[in-house]
């Protein structure tokens, strides 16, 4: 019996790892405070938009159109005269939320099916890698905007398609991860002890495969941001007069040699918060190679 | 002794001079556009990029003169209009095609012909008038109609009209023929590189040889208009069409550029769907016309190069009403045409062409003024090859689009907007059979004076009716290097290629 206890005392240590190791990590990698505390800020400015933007970001002054950069707008005007620090702070609000729901559903999709594919094999493995194949056959890009385009423009259509297709990544990252942990000892001291498949998978393989998911989700999300941007871009994502960085970038477009702050300011936006993200996943994975 | 040096240095001299003669006629203008053409079989487009192209390389047989207000002879040399009205004879010019084949009437009667049966042509529904059209001899040509019509010789100056060579479009076929066309027009195409550029060279034939100075004009596809300013900045090319209008101050000030604000006929307008109530009510589209301060469009958008549209028919083209009602910027009063027709709470769909920087900044800016009076816009960005769509289909409230003329006779564009035909008024499904009685009637009337007070008349019971509104008139916005000379663009977008020159 001796045998029996040591295995569940190292299972019991295998649930809180992952905790552990992000306290450990936040004490000790730099990188990883910066992006948090990068991203929290962002988080504060879009928490707190109405009280710290000067003006209405939509509210039209077309008697200071296309102002530079003063006292009064400290981000100039654009051309409608609309202030652009308070469009770039409440932009904050809506790149955010693209970020949060952009990543959340493939996370958490392509991690079930991933779990599941990997640990149950056999015909749900094939029918998830067919699945993943498929996806994978078309260019994302084009995918996404065949669906947003069938679902009508919108955020919630950006938010579905990303779903449908995003999934994929952390699927086949998870299913990997899940095959070589199957083989692990403490996951066969579990099974022999007769522990049930659901709490197999969610006791001892989900905290293990989460922390790559989620290293993985900090890198993925610079790539939704900017998909975010580009699907609005091309019209299909935040309609305006709602502000959004990568809306914000387009408009300015036009007036990018004659005023550059149009664009400068929500470009800069957009590159600080993807940089928090990227500190982030690189301060998550730093010791990755270190412990098992 | 010295003959072999001699000989030797009279070869380098003729070099030299050949050199030299070379560098001083390789007069290329080189043009920077933003749209590439898709076609060069003038029936099947109705782009303006390709349109633009058609008068360089083909001949129509009426052609419109460089103010673009008066028809003057173009391959018909001469022509008689008998007293019915409904036989035309076109005395044709000694003209050849680029290839060195002569024009012909047959080649006219063909293309003009095939302008009005092909399944192909976008253009057929104009020219149902012709009855026939038959050569007599190599240079007569007699055009009969099914009925008298006065638009008929400015439908005669289309570009998508103009004669191509009946033997050589036969010989290669319609396929080939919109890829390598030949024409009888100042200049030749030489190659189209898709979605690059169309390069064109002199015509050796054309008629009127000595009046062209440049050798070619390369015609270079850059979409994106920030790459195409900075270009003609740097000096790469020569010129570039379709200046931004938050654009045109920074260029002017440029030493070495010269910026040209031709008059167009080109009108933006908001289309309304009359099929969808409450929009159906006069005096909620009167409203709509009260709640929007066109002038602001004007100063934001168009930075002051506009001019508020009070009719249809574009400032400076025939017939234009100059005194036309204006509905001036009134929210009050639009709040109160609402009351009045017992409308609130009107929430109305708004289709608007993403990735056009001039149809996006009008939407915002709309946006914001129907809302201080009440009606809630919903914008819906769609791309451009879907958006026609939509208006099509009725799909849309509000949607801003533009007109420009292509013929001088406003019998086109009127017989489009009022005339109720299959395109249901411009997609607007604005029916007044009282309008639409005037129009057909415009159509028939041969005495200059009463066609123009009917037409007057016709752009005064639109503005009543609120067919659309008229938002604003603005200028074509091309620029050039100060090296080039006579480059212009005329009201109907026919560039006078074949008088520009290129100075050192």
């Amino acid at each position: 019996m001796t045998a029996l206890t040591s295995t569940q005392i190292s299972m019991g240590q295998r649930v809180t790892a992952p905790l552990r190791r992000l306290s450990r990590d936040l004490s000790q990698r730099t990188t990883l405070k910066i992006g948090l505390a990068i991203v929290l800020g962002w988080v504060l400015v879009a928490l707190l938009a109405p009280w710290i933007s000067p003006y209405d970001p939509v509210y039209q002054d077309l008697t200071t159109r296309l102002a530079p950069m003063s006292w009064a707008h400290p981000m100039g005007t654009d051309n409608f005269g609309r202030d652009i620090l308070s469009r770039v702070i409440y932009s904050a609000r809506v790149d955010l939320q693209i970020c949060l729901l952009g990543v959340i559903f493939p996370f958490i999709i392509g991690t079930v099916l991933g779990t599941f594919s990997g640990y149950i094999g056999g015909w749900c493995d094939a029918i998830v890698m067919r699945l993943i194949d498929i996806v994978l056959a078309f260019p994302f890009l084009v995918l996404m905007l065949a669906i947003i385009t069938i679902l009508g423009p919108g955020l919630s259509s950006f938010f579905i398609a990303m779903a449908l297709v995003g999934w994929v990544s952390y699927a086949r990252l998870v299913r990997a991860r899940v095959l070589v942990l199957k083989q692990s000892d403490f996951v066969l001291a579990a099974r022999s002890l007769g522990y049930s498949h659901s709490r197999i998978i969610c006791k001892h393989l989900l905290p293990n495969v989460l922390t790559d998911a989620v290293v993985f989700s900090m890198s993925d999300v610079v790539l939704v941001l900017l998909n975010g941007a580009a699907i609005s871009y091309l019209g299909l994502g935040v309609q305006p007069p709602v502000a959004e960085w990568g809306v914000m970038v387009t408009e300015g477009q036009g007036f990018i040699t004659t005023a550059w702050w149009l664009t400068a300011f929500p470009g800069l936006a957009i590159v600080l918060l993807a940089v928090g993200f990227s500190f982030i996943a690189d301060g998550l994975s730093e010791n990755r190679g270190g412990t098992q | 002794m010295p003959t072999p040096f001699k000989r030797h240095l009279l070869n380098c001299c003729c070099l030299g001079l050949l050199l030299a003669s070379s560098l001083v006629s390789a007069a290329t203008l080189t043009i920077g556009r933003s749209a590439d053409s898709t076609t060069f079989d003038p029936i099947n487009t109705t782009q303006n990029a390709d349109n633009w192209i058609f008068s360089n390389i083909f001949d129509p047989l009426i052609a419109l003169d460089r103010s673009g207000t008066e028809l003057v002879p173009g391959l018909a040399e001469s022509w008689t209009i008998s007293e019915d009205g409904k036989t035309y004879t076109l005395t044709m010019r000694d003209a050849k095609f680029s290839d060195g084949t002569p024009v012909t009437a047959e080649d006219a009667a063909f293309s003009l012909m095939r302008i009005r049966n092909d399944d192909k042509s976008l253009w057929a529904d104009s020219y149902k008038i012709i009855e026939s059209a038959d050569a007599e001899d190599d240079h007569t040509l007699v055009i009969t109609l099914s009925a008298p019509s006065v638009p008929f010789l400015s439908q005669l100056a289309l570009p998508n009209a103009s004669v191509i060579p009946k033997d050589y479009f036969q010989e290669v076929g319609e396929e080939a023929f919109s890829q390598a066309p030949v024409g009888s027009g100042a200049f030749m195409l030489e190659e189209w590189n898709r979605g690059e550029s169309v390069i064109l060279r002199k015509n050796p034939h054309y008629w009127d040889r000595d009046r062209i100075e440049l050798d070619g004009v390369n015609w270079l596809t850059l979409p994106d208009s920030n790459t195409r300013m900075l270009k003609i900045q740097a000096g790469e090319i020569d010129a570039a069409i379709n200046v931004p209008f938050s654009r045109i101050s920074s260029l002017e000030a440029d030493p070495n550029l010269t910026v040209h604000l031709d008059a167009s006929t080109r009108e933006d307008h908001l289309l309304i769907n009359h099929s969808h109530p409450p929009l159906d009510d006069v005096k909620v589209r009167q409203a709509l016309d009260y709640a929007i301060d066109k002038q602001s469009i004007i100063d934001t958008v168009t930075f002051g190069y506009g001019t508020v549209a009070n009719a249809y028919i574009p400032m400076g083209a025939l017939y234009h009403n100059a005194d036309n009602l204006s509905r001036g910027y009134d929210p009050e009063k639009a709040k109160a045409l609402l009351e009045e027709a017992g409308v609130d709470n009107l929430t109305l769909d708004y289709v608007v062409n993403a990735g056009d920087e001039v149809d996006e900044q009008i939407a915002v800016l709309l946006q914001q003024q129907l809302s201080a009076v009440g009606i809630r816009a919903n914008l819906t960005k769609v791309d451009p090859s879907q958006s026609w769509g939509m208006l099509v289909d009725g799909d849309y409230d509000i949607s801003v689009m533009y007109w420009t003329n292509d013929i001088l006779d406003p019998d086109q564009k009127t017989t489009f907007v009022l005339g109720n035909d299959a395109n249901m008024n411009y997609m607007t499904r604005y029916d007044n059979p009282e309008v639409t009685q005037l129009v057909a009637d415009a159509r028939l009337a041969t005495d200059p004076d009463v066609r123009e007070e009917m037409y007057t008349r016709l752009q005064e019971m639109a503005k009543q009716d609120v067919n659309w509104i008229d938002l604003y008139y603005s200028p074509y916005r091309n620029v050039s290097t100060k090296a080039v000379s006579n480059f212009y663009q005329n009201p109907m977008g026919r560039f006078f290629l074949e008088d520009v020159s290129l100075s050192e």
